[in-house]
């Protein structure tokens, strides 16, 4: 167990917890500008599912991986268009919607993967790349400048994200809608449209992610083969208190935890940690963090349907 | 108001019922199965009806394909659908909705209901209380329930520490780096007797090899088994094996680190030709073969089945694409030999 | 009508000078006709109303006559069912509030619009194009907020977040976000309701400030003297239909409350002389926490006489409703002792007070003063249906019941379709009667009445001050909780003023002035 402290390990648990925490990272950056925006989209789950089924076919069918990354993304701004109109303009319970949102992309994606596909065969996918120069630096190079494409846009993604939330007129206008929506509807912002902005934003973001999946991190699918991700991912969002760099390093925080564990299992030869113990071990930090966690920064107006008629 | 309520009603339950439909379909009920009841109802000879309940897709390549083909293989000899009918409901891995349809399927005079899965036991054990006429069959198992006062059950085991113990040997053999690395599900059932065979096969075979096991605490996360099998690369390993329909994320990881896996259930060549060295398959047809002639002389259960190298109920099938040197499919003959003829003992 | 034509004269002068925020005035702003229909009411009836520059006009009515209604539309929130809005004389339509402010209207809502998370410049530039482009300019945002707080007398910090404002500085806010757009037109959706006296003398050297800089300006509001002080003329609502318009000066408010309520108003009310007797509620060193775990109530000690109304006066959250709910057993006294009619009752539970001879009316009606769904009769005997007259054993008495509510319907004058009608039914001050019906028939020795008359019309109001009167004329000991300085003025014997959860000071009726409350209201102690 002390090689857990040695340069290798701590390497390798740096090193798979930055690309673990990639379809994370993407799903949970999407919903927390839906939810920034005021709508909880549940259905995170199901769009992964389709877009890491439309990605895997398409890779499969076509060779070509970022024509199956759009199609993955497209496939996402479909499902978020529908969860955007579900809940702006036919003002559904959030969570329910969500749920049957999650049942439609899990049972669509099984059943076209058992039509189209039948059985399986993996693909290459998305192969690392070594950044130059910065790849060189020992350690620091192996753990964040040698990874797959997707991992290093999924990190590129939170400046962006940060940039565009608190330092554009468009972010102002999301945090104003998630909190007080009339304030903004009675200066003339389309509350309806940043919402099905943001919610469907959150869909492509929802549908890269599960690509990530099948794209560079398991090269294969499988029905159902998110199991749990999208949810974890929405739980990220509270994790991170609705801020950029929280729910990055809650993704970041959960995936090492996951690669520690594993390293543990590997490491100690003598069972000396059951591993239904280290497998525990991501899953009681979250809802540790979820249950001390303060609440106070979540947006007031969430889940709540904006009418002006009702004000 | 009372207009946008009903609109809202609609919505969700529209959202609800479209989800449903669609996963009701992916997972065919007992209704939607390969045989048509049409066919059924005319029968020329005798057909021999089975039906079966499996935790995930007969497609996985792993434990449910493993009887599905079997059964398939049995009704190709005895010729066609007229002599066999299988019907079946697979991806049913909640254990509430499994007792359903073997409820189900008992009250529809099926010869045979097979509950293919460790955990429908308890069920199974209830269920075959009411329906003492029928015979069934469960597995992984080793209890038939005949101390329990059940006449009409079988059970059925692989030895899968067998084949776990040569698949081990061919990776004791074939190791560079000295480091093999086991990617398993729930540290339970024939995965576990799997995971020991195929650790003893290692180290009894080179002193110097080191077997990393890692366990994802359930059969189907497919991410959190890449995630462990990636790891094991990281820790050195050069020969991966594991366990379940969750390892396909493993085989991914192996075939982009182009390193060798050892398969087990079902034959994973197809999966990743390049990558998949050779699979201990399950047959399962020499045990449905005989529980039919079984039942057809009147024996509805009592008796426990087991899978071994011996009886042709394990395999080891080899995938050409990849090299494996004589010296090592030698050693594991040897010990397959060793084995069925019991001078080898493959758990510790 | 000399006045108008004066005041036209000055705006033809006028005519091509630009306000001081450089954006362009409106001579004239006419609604013609207005009609606007919810389901099942009709909000505004054939409404015309018009302002021009330089003029503030008032909009006076009680609550519901359809004044909010009329300025969304205004404001682009809701869309006429009938007639036309002119600017200038041009005929113009307004589809959403962005048409609208684009026109140069501001519009100050009743309920703030304002994000509370957000900084006071990023309220300002919300929905507002930026001078770099897709990025925030909120430090160019900042300098134009201080040029203008400072040309027109509004203290506002741009960098201050809104949670951390008081209502005053919220309504500053508010008042930047329409200059800032380059309102020519504001209306103000009775702005005064929830400032002190000091404030309300801030906003009003803001108005008349722009006013005089040409600006056009509509205030809302249901109080009288207001009105009279700020306005140049004054259009009164009723059940959505204008009934006057005219210039304010030379009215009075007995003429105003006249027109408003369709009849004549008392508003000065004979009161009996000052006869405190006995100490009925003594109230010692109470402690109470609110809901964030605070103290919201510190240390208050009172005592209330027979005969006495005493009063409370505060901006509201500075304690009060959790005083009453403390007194009313509806939220845990954490240290202090309360007693009533000589008897402890500092834990005990609403029923006990109840038998110990204690009322109340609460504030919150809906919620805990009537049983919603319940007929006007069935709350009317909610507490006492199990004593005679109303039941005997365990039977109700259903002829005795429907007598006495019948009685008491008629002797408040409650307007109902019937005794059976639910009570949700009802406006709002129907339902206060009622609840005064019930409080007062008890014939309590200590009454514990929270804001009586809070959205309730003038007229109802104007009878529920009478019925109070009385009941300190037969001895009753009443703490009267309001946050409307002159309903307390024109009741109290006394009146103590509660800031942060403490008690400022006690005055005596005869030295209070609304100055010394409304510093005392603002923690300044004289
Ligand atoms: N959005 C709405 N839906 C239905 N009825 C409304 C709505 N807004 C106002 N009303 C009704 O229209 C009438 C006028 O209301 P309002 O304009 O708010 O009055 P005021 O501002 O003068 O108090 C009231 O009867 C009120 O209940
Ligand atoms: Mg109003």
């Amino acid at each position: 167990m002390s090689e857990l402290f040695s340069l290798t390990v701590l390497t390798g648990i740096a090193y798979s917890g930055i690309r673990l925490a990639t379809p994370y990272l993407f799903a949970a950056l999407g919903e927390m500008f839906a939810q920034r925006s005021g709508v909880v989209n549940l259905g995170v789950e199901g769009i992964m599912l389709m877009g890491a089924f439309t990605a895997f076919a398409m890779a499969t069918w076509t060779g070509n991986l970022w024509f199956a990354l759009f199609c993955a993304a497209f496939i996402g701004l479909l499902m978020g268009l529908a969860m955007s109109f579900i809940s702006v303009n036919m003002q559904a319970e959030q969570g329910i919607s969500g749920i049957g949102m999650h049942l439609f992309g899990l049972g669509l994606s099984s059943l076209l993967f058992t039509k189209f596909l039948g059985s399986t065969k993996a693909i290459t996918g998305f192969q690392p790349i070594k950044i130059p120069l910065l790849g060189d630096i020992p350690v620091i190079g192996e753990i964040f400048f040698n990874h797959n494409i997707l991992v290093y846009l999924a990190f590129l993604l939170v400046p962006i994200a940060v940039w565009v939330l608190n330092k554009t007129t468009l972010g102002l206008k999301i945090r104003a809608v998630g909190v007080k929506p009339e304030a903004a509807d009675s200066l003339g912002v389309s509350v309806s449209k940043i919402r099905y902005l943001c919610v469907s934003f959150g869909g492509v973001m929802a549908g890269i992610a599960g690509a990530s999946l099948t794209l560079a991190l398991i090269n294969l699918f499988q029905e159902n083969m998110t199991s749990g991700i999208g949810f974890i991912a929405v739980a990220l969002v509270y994790f991170g208190g609705w801020t950029p760099v929280g729910v990055t390093l809650g993704a970041l925080l959960f995936s090492l935890v996951n690669a520690l564990q594993l390293w543990i299992q590997v490491l100690d030869k003598d069972k000396v940690i059951p591993s239904d113990f280290a497998l525990m071990m991501p899953y009681v930090l979250t809802i540790a963090v979820l249950a001390f966690g303060k609440r106070t920064n979540q947006p007031a107006a969430l889940t709540k349907p904006f009418d002006r008629g009702s004000h | 108001m009372s207009k946008i309520n009903r609109r809202k009603f609609l919505t969700i339950a529209g959202t609800l019922s479209a989800g449903a439909a669609l996963t009701a379909c992916a997972t065919p009920a007992p209704t939607a199965a390969p045989a048509a009841p049409g066919a059924a109802a005319k029968p020329a000879a005798k057909q021999f009806k089975i039906a079966m309940v499996c935790p995930s897709l007969v497609n996985d390549a792993a434990f449910s394909q493993s009887m599905y083909d079997a059964i398939m293989s049995v009704q190709k000899e005895m010729g066609g659908e007229s002599a066999l009918m299988l019907k079946y409901s697979d991806n049913v891995f909640q254990v509430p909705n499994a007792a359903a349809a073997i409820r189900d399927y008992a009250g529809q005079g099926f010869d045979l209901v097979i509950a293919h899965g460790t955990q429908y036991g308890n069920s199974l054990q209830e269920i075959a209380k009411d329906f003492p006429n029928v015979a069934f069959a469960w597995g992984t198992a080793t209890d038939n329930f005949e101390s329990k006062g059940l006449k009409n059950v079988f059970a059925y085991n692989p030895k899968a520490e067998e084949g776990g113990y040569v698949l081990g040997v061919l990776a004791a053999k074939m190791t560079k780096s000295n480091v093999v690395g086991v990617c398993g599900p729930v540290e339970a059932g024939d995965a576990k007797t799997f995971v020991d065979g195929f650790k003893k096969g290692v180290t009894d075979t080179n002193k110097a090899a080191k077997v990393n096991v890692t366990y994802t605490g359930n059969f189907s996360d497919v991410s959190l088994m890449a995630a462990a099998a990636e790891t094991h690369t990281k820790a050195g390993a050069d020969i991966l094996t594991g366990s379940s329909q969750s390892v396909v994320g493993a085989i991914g990881i192996a075939k982009d680190k182009k390193i060798v896996w050892f398969g087990t259930q079902s034959n994973q060549a197809n999966l990743a030709p390049e990558t998949v060295g050779a699979s201990q398959v399950y047959d399962w047809s020499g045990i449905v073969k005989e529980m039919i002639s079984m039942i057809n002389s009147g024996k509805k259960g009592t008796v426990s089945f087991e899978s071994t190298l011996k009886n042709g109920g394990l395999k080891i099938v080899y995938n050409d694409k990849v090299a494996i040197s004589a010296d090592a499919k030698a050693a594991a003959a040897a010990a397959t030999k060793d084995i069925a003829d019991g001078k080898l003992k493959a758990l510790p | 009508m000399a006045h108008g034509s004066k005041l036209m004269a000055l705006n033809s002068q006028r005519m091509s000078i630009l306000l001081p925020t450089g954006q362009p005035r409106i001579e004239s702003m006419r609604m013609i006709n207005i009609t606007k229909r919810f389901p099942g009411v009709l909000a505004n009836d054939k409404v015309n109303f018009d302002v021009k520059a330089g003029e503030i006009h008032a909009l006076l009515g009680e609550n519901g006559a359809g004044k909010s209604t009329l300025m969304r539309q205004l404001g682009g929130l809701y869309r006429p069912d009938g007639g036309e809005i002119h600017l200038d004389g041009k005929p113009v339509q307004f589809k959403s509030p962005a048409d609208s402010i684009q026109r140069g209207i501001g519009m100050i809502h009743q309920h703030f619009m304002l994000v509370p998370t957000l900084t006071v410049a990023e309220n300002v530039a919300l929905g507002l194009p930026s001078s770099r482009g897709l990025q925030l300019d909120l430090d160019k945002v900042s300098q134009k907020i201080e040029k203008l707080a400072q040309r027109y007398g509004l203290k506002i910090h741009p960098d201050a977040y809104v949670w951390q404002l008081s209502v005053g500085e919220q309504q500053r806010v508010e008042i930047m976000k329409a200059l800032y757009r380059g309102a020519a037109l504001l209306a103000l959706d009775e702005p005064t309701a929830v400032l002190t006296p000091q404030e309300v003398d801030d906003l009003f050297k803001v108005l008349r400030g722009m006013a005089a800089d040409g600006h056009a300006l509509i205030f809302i509001s249901h109080k009288l003297h207001e009105i009279i002080d700020i306005s140049h003329r004054v259009t009164v609502m009723r059940d959505s239909k204008v009934v006057a318009t005219h210039p304010t000066a030379g009215s009075t408010k007995t003429q105003l409350a006249r027109e408003m309520v369709g009849r004549e108003v008392i508003l000065q009310y004979d009161k009996t002389p000052y006869k405190p007797g006995a100490a009925m509620l003594r109230i010692e060193d109470l402690v109470v926490m609110g809901d964030r775990g605070q103290k919201a109530v510190h240390d208050v000690s009172l005592i209330v006489r027979e005969g006495e109304i005493f009063g409370i006066a505060g901006v509201s959250g500075n304690g009060q409703r959790e005083l009453a709910e403390a007194l009313t057993g509806l939220r845990p006294v954490q240290t202090g002792r309360v007693v009533v009619a000589g008897q402890e009752l500092t834990h005990a539970k609403p029923a006990q007070r109840i038998a110990a001879g204690q009322s109340a009316i609460p504030e919150e009606r809906m919620r805990e003063g009537v049983v919603k769904e319940f007929s006007v009769s069935e709350n009317l005997i909610l507490q006492d249906h199990g004593h005679e007259p109303y039941s005997r054993n365990i039977f109700l008495n259903f002829d005795a019941i429907a007598k006495e509510s019948k009685r008491l319907i008629d002797e408040f004058r409650v307007k109902t379709p019937s005794a059976e009608t639910p009570i949700k039914n009802l406006s709002g001050g129907n339902i206060q009667k009622v609840i005064m019906a019930r409080e007062i028939n008890r014939k309590p020795r200590v009454l514990i009445c929270a804001q009586p008359t809070r959205g309730v019309d003038i007229g109802a109001s104007e009878y529920i001050h009478q019925r109070l009167l009385e009941q300190r004329s037969a001895g009753t000991a009443t703490l009267l909780i309001s946050e409307d300085l002159d309903e307390l003025l024109a009741l109290s014997d006394r009146i103590a003023v509660m800031f942060d959860g403490k008690i400022m000071s006690i005055i005596d009726r005869d030295k209070a002035t609304v100055e010394r409350l409304g510093l005392l209201m603002a923690g300044v102690k004289a």
